[in-house]
C-alpha cells in the first residue's frame, strides 16, 4: 500500500455507503434545533445590544456595547460572577469527592444492608430541587430550625446561628444543601464505572499482590476518571444554571451575598424588566459556560 | 314506529339547540386574573362571589385564572407585552403602577364617574394618575402595629398601651426579650422584594429618611443611617427574625410566638382562622395601634389594599366594568369577600346594609379608621420602584446581617440608586 493510501481509504469509507436521501433526512432535525436553540440564542444576542425595557412603551433601541460596558462597572455583576464560581465549583468538587468516596466504600458491601445503604445514599437525588431548598430553609431557620436546635442540644453552640441570614454563612449553607443533592449523582456514576471493571483485571492485581491503595490508584481511578470528568461538566453546567435553590432559600440575599448570575439575570429581566441588560448578562453567562465546556472537552480529549 | 319516534326526538333536540344558539352567542366570558382563588384562605369566598355575579348576570361568565400573589405583576406585564392580557385583574402595590406605566391599562374615569362619589376619597386618590384613573379600589388593607396583650402583660408591660414612640418600643422590646427569650419580639418583613420596601417605607419615614421619590434626599443621609443602625440593633439584640416573609409571621403570632407585628389589617382573619378564636377572645388577646412615632414625631402606615384593573385590550369593556363595579361596590359581595373572607375594609364611604355596617364596627376597624389610616404615607411607586427596592432592601439586609459599617452600606445603596 502506498503511503497515505490507508488514510485515504479511511476517509472515503463513510462516503461510500452514503445515500443523499438519508442525508436530507437530517434537515427536519436541524430546523427544529435552529428554532428551539438557535432562535433564542440569536434573539438574546440581538437584544444584548439594545435598550429594551418591558415597562416602557418605547421600541427597543440600538445602544451598541453600552450594556456590556455598564456590566463591566456593575459591582453586583462581579459579586454574582464570584458567587456563581464559588457555588458551582464548591459544589461540584466536594460532591464529586464525596460521591466517589461513598461509591468506593460501598463497592464491596453486598446483601440487604448494602442495598439499603445504596438506596439511602441515592435518595436525595430523587427529591425535587425546590423541595430540597424548602427543606434546608426550614433546617437552617434561626428560630425553630432543626440544625440550631440539635447544635444547641449538643452544647456545640450557645445561641442560634443565622445560617441563611449572615452574609458570610449564607452561601456556604446553600452549597451544603446543594452538595447533599448532587453527591448521589457522582455516587451513581462512580459506582457504575467501578462495576464495569473486569474481574480479570482486579484478579490479576490481586495475583500481583497489589495493595488497596495501589489497586485504587492504578486500576480503579483510571476507570473512574472519564465518568467523573463528564459528570463534573454536566454538573458545572447544571449548577451554573441553578436558580431554584438560591431563590427559594435566600433570593440572592442577605444583601447580594448569595446572588448568582442566574438570580441576577432573573431580577434584571423579570423584576426590573430590563431585557436588554439582562440579555447582555445572558451572553456573558453563555460565553463563560462555553469556555468552561471547551476546557473540559480539551481535558477529556487529552486523557483519551 | 320506533324509528319515527327517534327522528322526532332528534328534530326536537335540534330545534332546542338552534333556539338556544342566539342566546349562547351573546354570552360573554371575562378572564379574571387573581390571587384570591390561588390562596386557600380566600378561594372559597372568591368563588362564591363569582358565582353570585354570574347568577345576577346570566350573560356573563367569569373565567377565573389563579395566579400566585408574588407572580401576578410579572405575569401581567409579560401578557401585556405579548398581547394577551386578561380582561380584569386583581393587583396591588407597585404592580398597579407598573402596569399603568406599561400602557396596557384602560382608564376607568368614564366608567367610574358616579361611583367614585360613593367611595372614601382616600381610597381612590392614589390611582388618579396622569393617565387617568388606572385602578378601582377593591379593598383597603393598611398596616398597623399589632401586639399580643398576653405577652405584654407577661413582660410587665401595659397590655392596653402599646409603645407610642420608637424609644418606648426599644424599651418594651428589651423587656419582652428578657421575659420571653425564645419568641420573636418584632415581626417585620426584611426580604428583598418590592413589597418589603413598601412595608419598610413607613419605618424609614419615621426616621426621616426619604431615599427615593418626590423630594428624595437620597440614601446616604443621617436619617437613613439612623434607620439602618436601628435595624442592625434589632437584629443584634435578637428582636427580629430576618429573612422571613411577612406571611410567615402570621401563624406564629396566632400561636403566641410573636409579641409585636408590623402587618396589614387582614391579620385578624389569619389569626382567627389559625386559632379558631372568636371576635371577643381575639380582642382580649390582641390589639392594633399606630406605628410608634419616630424622630419626626409621627409614625406612618402604608396602604396595602387590592385594586381591580381593566386592560385596554379587553373586547368586553362594559361587561368588565360591570364585574369590577360589582366586586368593589356591591354590598353583598363586600360582606362576603372583602369583610368576611379577606378581613379588609371596603372602599365605600357608607353602607345601606346595617349588617355590613355592624360587621365593620369592631375595635380593630375602629383603630384603623380613626388613628392608623390618617397616618398613611404615600409610597414612591412607579417603574423604578422595583429596582430601587432591590438596592435598598439589599442594604437593609446587609445592615441586619453583617458588621459592615453603616456609612459604607448607605453609600453603596446610593451608588446603586444613582446607576
Amino acid at each position: 500500500m502506498r503511503p497515505g493510501a490507508a488514510k485515504k481509504a479511511h476517509l472515503s469509507r463513510p462516503m461510500r455507503g452514503r445515500a443523499p436521501l438519508l442525508d436530507g433526512m437530517v434537515v427536519p432535525t436541524l430546523i427544529v434545533l435552529a428554532l428551539i436553540i438557535g432562535y433564542p440564542v440569536v434573539s438574546t444576542l440581538m437584544l444584548s445590544v439594545q435598550q429594551y425595557d418591558l415597562i416602557n412603551d418605547a421600541a427597543p433601541s440600538y445602544v451598541g456595547m453600552r450594556n456590556f460596558s455598564d456590566i463591566a462597572s456593575d459591582q453586583i455583576f462581579w459579586t454574582a460572577v464570584k458567587n456563581t464560581l464559588i457555588y458551582t465549583f464548591g459544589t461540584v468538587f466536594v460532591a464529586a469527592f464525596l460521591g466517589a468516596a461513598m461509591a468506593l466504600m460501598l463497592e464491596n458491601l453486598n446483601g440487604p444492608f448494602g442495598n439499603a445503604a445504596r438506596a439511602i445514599v441515592v435518595s436525595p437525588w430523587a427529591v425535587p430541587f425546590v423541595v430540597v431548598a424548602f427543606l434546608f430553609r426550614f433546617i437552617y431557620m434561626q428560630k425553630g430550625g432543626v440544625l440550631n436546635a440539635v447544635l444547641m442540644h449538643l452544647g456545640i453552640i450557645e445561641a442560634p446561628i443565622p445560617w441563611l441570614n449572615d452574609s458570610d454563612l449564607a452561601l456556604p449553607a446553600i452549597i451544603v444543601a446543594n452538595i447533599w443533592t448532587t453527591t448521589p449523582f457522582f455516587f451513581l456514576l462512580v459506582a457504575s464505572s467501578l462495576s464495569g471493571i473486569p474481574d480479570a483485571v482486579l484478579e490479576s492485581a490481586r495475583v500481583d499482590r497489589a495493595g488497596t491503595w495501589a489497586t485504587l490508584y492504578h486500576i480503579k481511578l483510571p476507570y473512574m476518571r472519564n465518568p467523573l470528568v463528564i459528570g463534573s461538566l454536566l454538573m458545572i453546567i447544571a449548577n451554573f444554571n441553578d436558580f431554584a435553590k438560591v431563590w427559594v432559600m435566600t433570593q440572592g440575599g442577605p444583601g447580594f451575598s448569595t446572588t448568582t448570575l442566574v438570580v441576577y439575570v432573573y431580577r434584571m429581566a423579570f423584576e426590573n424588566f430590563r431585557l436588554g441588560y439582562a440579555s447582555a448578562l445572558g451572553v456573558i453567562w453563555l460565553i463563560l459556560l462555553l469556555v468552561t465546556a471547551a476546557l473540559y472537552f480539551r481535558l477529556l480529549r487529552g486523557r483519551d | 314506529m320506533a324509528r319515527i319516534r327517534m327522528s322526532r326526538r332528534v328534530l326536537m333536540l335540534s330545534a332546542a339547540v338552534f333556539a338556544a344558539l342566539p342566546a349562547m352567542a351573546q354570552d360573554i366570558t371575562l378572564t379574571f386574573a387573581n390571587w384570591a382563588t390561588a390562596e386557600a384562605t380566600t378561594r372559597d369566598g372568591m368563588e362564591q362571589v363569582i358565582a353570585r355575579f354570574e347568577e345576577a348576570n346570566p350573560g356573563i361568565r367569569i373565567d377565573s385564572q389563579a395566579i400566585a400573589f408574588p407572580e401576578i405583576g410579572r405575569q401581567m406585564v409579560l401578557r401585556i407585552r405579548s398581547g394577551n392580557p386578561p380582561d380584569v385583574a386583581q393587583i396591588a402595590g407597585n404592580d398597579t403602577f407598573l402596569l399603568a406605566a406599561s400602557g396596557g391599562l384602560q382608564a376607568l374615569d368614564d366608567y367610574a364617574g358616579e361611583t367614585l362619589a360613593t367611595l372614601k376619597p382616600g381610597s381612590y386618590a392614589p390611582f388618579q394618575t396622569e393617565k387617568g384613573l388606572v385602578a378601582m379600589p377593591w379593598n383597603q388593607a393598611p398596616a398597623g402595629f399589632w401586639f399580643s396583650r398576653d405577652i405584654l402583660k407577661g413582660a410587665g408591660l401595659d397590655p392596653d398601651n402599646p409603645p407610642a414612640t420608637i424609644e418606648d418600643l426599644n424599651a418594651a422590646m428589651a423587656k419582652v426579650k428578657e421575659a420571653y427569650p425564645d419568641i420573636i419580639v418584632l415581626g417585620m418583613d426584611t426580604t428583598n422584594r418590592a413589597f418589603s420596601l413598601q412595608s419598610n417605607w413607613p419605618w424609614m419615614r419615621a426616621f426621616g429618611a426619604l431615599p427615593i421619590g418626590e423630594g428624595a434626599t437620597g440614601a446616604d443621609t443621617p436619617e437613613m443611617k439612623a434607620y439602618l443602625g436601628w435595624m442592625r440593633m434589632l437584629a443584634q439584640e435578637g428582636y427580629i427574625d430576618p429573612g422571613r416573609k411577612i406571611g410567615e409571621f402570621r401563624p406564629l403570632i396566632a400561636q403566641g410566638q410573636v409579641a409585636f407585628l408590623w402587618d396589614q389589617v387582614l391579620v385578624q382573619g389569619v389569626i382567627q382562622n389559625a386559632s379558631g378564636i372568636d371576635d371577643a377572645t381575639f380582642n382580649a388577646q390582641f390589639g392594633v395601634a399606630p406605628m410608634p412615632a419616630g424622630a419626626l414625631g409621627s409614625g406612618y402606615s402604608f396602604e396595602g389594599g387590592h385594586q381591580l384593573v381593566m386592560f385596554d385590550k379587553s373586547a368586553q369593556k362594559d361587561a368588565a366594568w360591570k364585574f369590577i363595579n360589582y366586586l368593589a361596590t356591591d354590598e353583598a359581595a363586600a360582606k362576603l369577600y372583602t369583610v368576611d373572607t379577606n378581613r379588609s375594609i371596603p372602599p365605600a364611604a357608607s353602607f345601606a346594609d346595617p349588617e355590613l355596617a355592624a360587621s365593620l364596627d369592631t375595635p380593630v376597624i375602629e383603630a384603623f379608621s380613626t388613628s392608623i389610616i390618617p397616618t398613611i404615607t404615600p409610597e414612591p411607586f412607579g417603574p423604578d420602584f422595583a429596582t430601587a427596592a432591590t438596592a435598598i432592601m439589599a442594604g437593609v439586609q446587609e445592615a441586619v446581617t453583617s458588621d459592615r459599617p453603616i456609612d459604607d452600606i448607605a453609600a453603596d445603596i446610593q451608588s446603586q440608586l444613582d446607576r
